[in-house]
């Protein structure tokens, strides 16, 4: 039957205009165009109400991903000489590699610009014995307010979206790099002014930044020695040169140059401390991003940047990346076994399943990259989910301990109850769920790596990886039987309302397609991973 | 010996020099006209940067020369990268020029950065303008010289005006005030002495090592001797662009020097000291490791001491003191390496640092002037408060540190990163990227305040009462410094959506 909607369904995408370049600026300019609209009005005397703000917000994200699904689609390319004594070119384009993630990035953009602003008051003093008992408490308010600073906290989400989009649709490294940088600032104003005001936000926000500015100007050294050894910045040049002419030494130094930048962004075991901090203070908006979104940046680093560029400098690393990997795989399911804050525990589970994209990149096979970006997407819409799940959990119960006793989900709000089960199943890797492709990839990609790299080894790195698997079931069912089951009805809260339940029945419905169909996500990425480790 | 004069390629150095004399003349037959003498300043400076401008339209290799000898080479000798220079000196100057106007023509009843400049003795406004107009010239003449004298008169010319610039304050200060300020001109004078020393002595050990005082090319008799005369000039010219450890006069001086004499300093006098190091590199040719590694250990030390000092600064002239030492090794980062475009590279750095820094010192005297102080904690809020200076201010701050959305600055950080990456030093490179990273960390700490909530506590009381003051200073803030900001920020942006890269 599939074989006879093919052509159905090839119709009617030719029926989609091919507006050539049009397309690429249709996925950036509507972001850059709505945030310096709500930048500026936010300085209006009368600033807007919340209704207006976030129309033009949610526009903007809606119609910037209606221009990434016609790039995607007819992949057009723009080239314009934008630095001509640096030699760096405007190309923004998409290729089997930067499709799937461009997708992503604009379906997370969506949910995250969905989602209501509450920045809960300061906490005031409680009597020593009053505290924790939340059975009186009020109950919260979910809906859409009027949160001061709510135009500048859209601009911000917009803008991470446009730095973020720039950097996958980027075919120059400098482009690249600069779009790398451009989420930096929006994403530390959410963090420091928006994030939760009973934690140090400040100093979370400050850790974030500075931990990424060391690891992308590392990145942009690393960038720059490759582009003096081949004399462009062109991405797919690089590609097509596959590392010739850079001498050994040179490749091994590029490649740890570039590899400990990423590393720091991705975050790789043991450079990883600063994410789980920066989740549990971030807005639950910005966390969905920092997790899809910007993590993401990293490993895509990783494969556009060092795979193929210094093939190499990154097959002498690529034992040592494993093995860190996979370290964080058992590290970041121990440190889940024992957290005690829900959104803590939700950033600890991305750094394990961000470990097995590592090592399946590590072993350098085309199954392994293939697991890679599988894993990235699957983490990206499972984290998202995840994470809108659990931001409203915090909300809604004034923070995220997993030591007090709440109501259960089950009982007092099944919505969000069933989310969190479908979010943690897939975060288990069970078949039929997008997570259990990439995982069950890795560790068939460290099993069999590659034929330069040491097999013992690799074979260790993947037994590891199956039992972090299973430290993934552990914690997961720890979670669900903490918050999800039980029978306790207090104190009560209100389950999803419209806004979250659009946001997850779209990303739940992503997760069980890709679990049903990868294929669907596969066949797109296949030419590109073949390009990438031909050899 | 015939000498070859072409008067037109000199007009950038002659113009702010004619003006000088000018304004002295005039005084003699016109006193008291001080608006008459600052507006022949202003010709003089702008005609300079007019006439300097057709020198960016030469292509590499081609320059224009003037003062040239029999034997083929110029004393005078200006290529893209010299006149550029120029242009930047010249209309820094005139930023500065405009930024002082009220308080040296004094008397228009308004309050000056210390309130009421009415009367004062009216005789100081031509010194100051002449000798602002004869420290620019100098500074505009410092790129473009082709032989050690003219090297080091015109920097002189460039220096020595700026020690009585520091030290002819207001007359209405209090006399503790005044006393600090010539505290601050004496440390300069001192340094100025001494680096002048080092200057002569490497002088003269480059005439004993090469036989010649031209500086095209030397073809060295001596090479030890020449390495020893190299050390010599680059200690010399790390006092003036201050290096770590040439800086310590930096901090003492910006604080207590009024405020347009130290937006000079900070930016049209480190054009002088970078074009002094861009001759030398070049006149050096293939340098010798020794002054690399001389060149890379400055420019490491000054980034990190200058980035560190300034992290922990309350008061924001202070932090853009310590900022100028930081950014100075930025500026001496893409020399420490062999690349021909090296000198272009930092040439590059330095205009979009000056652009810059500029940009900060004018929003930061508008605040100060309006009674706020420079304190750092003066500007609390002044995003929400006074949004058409804090954004400014705030894509000054981002371009220093080099963060989108000012990606003029990102780019410039990359053209100075990118020769040291190419030779493969990459030690350096390293303390380059973590640098980054703390400078970071400096100018966000600024940016923060501006954009955090207003203090409750403010001299302002209530907030009708804040935004009373708030509309009384836009009345007593000029039109022309709205004008500097406006332009200095159009050049950012534009700066930022198409960036120029290597000049």
């Amino acid at each position: 039957m599939i074989d006879s909607l093919r052509p159905a369904g090839r119709q009617l995408l030719e029926l989609v205009p091919d507006l050539g370049a049009g397309w690429v600026v249709l996925a950036l300019a509507p972001l850059l165009v709505g945030a310096v609209t709500l930048l500026t009005a936010g300085r209006w005397p009368t600033a807007p109400g919340h209704t207006a703000i976030r129309a033009v917000s949610v526009g903007a994200a809606v119609v910037s991903s209606l221009g990434v699904a016609g790039t995607a689609l007819h992949r057009p390319g723009v080239e314009l000489p934008w630095i001509p004594s640096l030699g760096v070119w405007l190309r923004l384009g998409v290729d089997g590699l930067s499709t799937p993630l461009v997708l992503l990035t604009s379906v997370v953009g969506v949910v995250a610009v969905l989602l209501h602003l509450h920045v809960p008051p300061p906490p005031r003093p409680a009597p020593l014995e009053d505290e924790d008992v939340a059975a009186t408490s009020p109950i919260p308010l979910v809906r859409s307010i009027d949160v001061p600073g709510l135009a500048t906290y859209h601009a911000c989400l917009l803008l991470v979206l446009l730095g973020a989009l720039v950097a996958f649709l980027a075919g120059d490294a400098i482009l690249f790099f600069v779009g790398f940088e451009l989420v930096l600032v929006p994403m530390w104003v959410l963090v420091a002014r928006y994030g939760d005001p009973g934690s140090d936000r400040e100093g979370a926000a400050a850790r974030f930044l500075m931990v990424t500015v060391v690891g992308s100007t590392l990145m942009l050294v690393g960038l720059l020695g490759v582009a003096t050894a081949t004399g462009t910045s062109d991405l797919a040049r690089w590609a097509e040169l596959r590392g010739e002419g850079i001498a050994p030494g040179t490749q091994a130094a590029l490649a740890a140059v570039l590899l400990l930048g990423l590393a720091l962004k991705v975050p790789v075991f043991p450079l990883h401390t600063w994410l789980p901090w920066v989740h549990a203070t971030a807005p639950t908006a910005a966390s969905v991003l920092l997790a899809a979104v910007l993590l993401k940046l990293g490993t895509y680093g990783i494969v556009r940047l060092v795979v193929p560029v210094v093939p190499d400098g990154f097959a002498l690393w690529a034992p040592l990346l494993g093995g860190l990997g996979v370290t964080g795989v058992i590290w970041a399911g121990l440190a889940c076994l024992v957290e005690t804050d829900l959104k803590r525990l939700i950033a600890w589970s991305s750094i394990a399943h961000l470990g097995f994209v590592v090592l399946a990149l590590a072993a350098g096979t085309e199954t392994g990259l293939q697991a890679a970006l599988f894993g990235n997407v699957a983490h990206g819409l499972v984290a998202a989910l995840l994470f809108v799940v659990v931001g409203g959990l915090k909300h809604r119960w004034g923070s995220a301990r997993l030591s007090v006793a709440r109501a259960a989900l089950r009982e007092g709000t099944p919505r969000l109850g069933a989310a969190l089960v479908l979010g943690m199943a897939a975060s288990m890797g069970l078949p039929g769920l997008a997570g259990f492709w990439g995982e069950i990839g890795a560790v068939y990609a460290a099993w069999a790596p590659a034929a330069d790299r040491p097999e013992g080894w690799f074979r260790l790195y993947a037994a590891l990886a199956a039992v972090g698997g299973a430290l993934s079931v552990a914690y997961g069912v720890r979670v669900l039987r903490e918050v999800w089951s039980g029978d306790r009805a207090e104190p009560r809260v209100p389950d999803a309302v419209r806004t979250e339940r659009l946001a997850l029945r779209l990303l739940g419905a992503l997760v069980v397609l890709l679990g049903v169909l990868p294929v669907l996500l596969l066949a797109v990425t296949a030419p590109a991973v073949e390009a990438v480790i031909g050899r | 010996m015939r000498v070859e004069v072409q008067l037109a390629s000199t007009l950038p150095v002659l113009a702010p020099l004619v003006a000088a004399v000018l304004v002295l003349v005039l005084d003699a037959a016109l006193p008291g006209r001080r608006v008459l003498h600052l507006g022949v300043a202003a010709v003089g400076l702008a005609g300079g940067a007019l006439a300097a401008l057709p020198g960016l339209r030469l292509v590499a290799g081609d320059a224009r020369t003037a003062f040239c000898l029999p034997t083929g080479e110029c004393l005078h000798t200006a290529d893209r990268l010299v006149s550029a220079l120029q242009v930047t000196a010249l209309l820094g100057a005139l930023v500065v020029l405009v930024l002082a106007w009220r308080e040296w023509a004094g008397g228009d009843g308004g309050g000056g950065v210390s309130g009421g400049g009415a009367g004062g003795d009216g005789g100081r406004a031509p010194v100051v303008v002449s000798l602002l107009l004869g420290a620019t010239g100098g500074v505009a003449a410092v790129p473009a010289a082709g032989d050690l004298g003219t090297l080091l008169v015109s920097l002189e010319l460039a220096t020595l005006p700026t020690v009585a610039l520091v030290a002819l304050t207001h007359p209405r200060w209090a006399a503790e005030r005044r006393a600090r300020s010539v505290e601050g001109a004496v440390a300069l004078l001192a340094t100025s002495l001494v680096s002048f020393g080092l200057l002569a002595m490497g002088a003269a050990l480059w005439v004993a090592a090469t036989g010649t005082a031209l500086l095209g090319a030397p073809t060295a008799r001596e090479p030890v001797l020449l390495l020893l005369a190299s050390v010599f000039v680059l200690a010399g010219l790390a006092f003036k662009i201050s290096a770590v450890p040439f800086h310590a006069w930096t901090p003492i001086t910006y604080t207590t020097a009024p405020l347009p004499v130290t937006a000079y300093l900070a930016t049209v006098s480190k054009v002088a000291a970078l074009g002094a190091l861009v001759v030398l590199v070049r006149a050096l040719g293939s340098v010798d490791d020794t002054t690399l590694l001389a060149v890379a250990l400055l420019a490491a030390l000054s980034m990190t001491v200058g980035n560190l000092v300034a992290l922990v600064q309350t008061d924001t002239v202070r932090l853009l003191a310590w900022s100028t030492v930081a950014q100075a090794g930025w500026v001496l980062l893409p020399l420490a390496s062999l690349s021909s475009r090296a000198a272009s590279a930092a040439g590059s750095y330095l205009l979009v640092y000056v652009v810059a820094t500029l940009l900060a010192f004018v929003v930061v005297l508008v605040v100060a002037q309006g009674g706020a102080g420079t304190s750092l904690e003066g500007q609390r809020g002044m995003l929400r408060a006074r949004p058409l200076l804090a954004l400014p201010l705030g894509l000054a701050l981002l371009t220093l540190a080099g963060l989108p959305p000012a990606v003029a600055g990102l780019v410039a950080k990359v053209v100075a990163l990118r020769p040291v990456v190419g030779d493969g030093t990459w030690w350096l490179a390293v303390v380059a990227a973590v640098n980054v990273a703390i400078g970071i960390a400096v100018y966000l700490r600024w940016f923060a305040t501006l954009l955090s909530a207003p203090s409750t506590t403010g001299p302002g009381g209530t907030d009708a009462a804040g935004e009373a003051r708030a509309g009384e200073e836009a009345r007593h803030t000029p039109v022309a410094w709205w004008v500097l900001v406006a332009a200095l920020t159009t050049l950012l942006v534009l700066g930022s959506v198409a960036p120029v890269g290597i000049i």
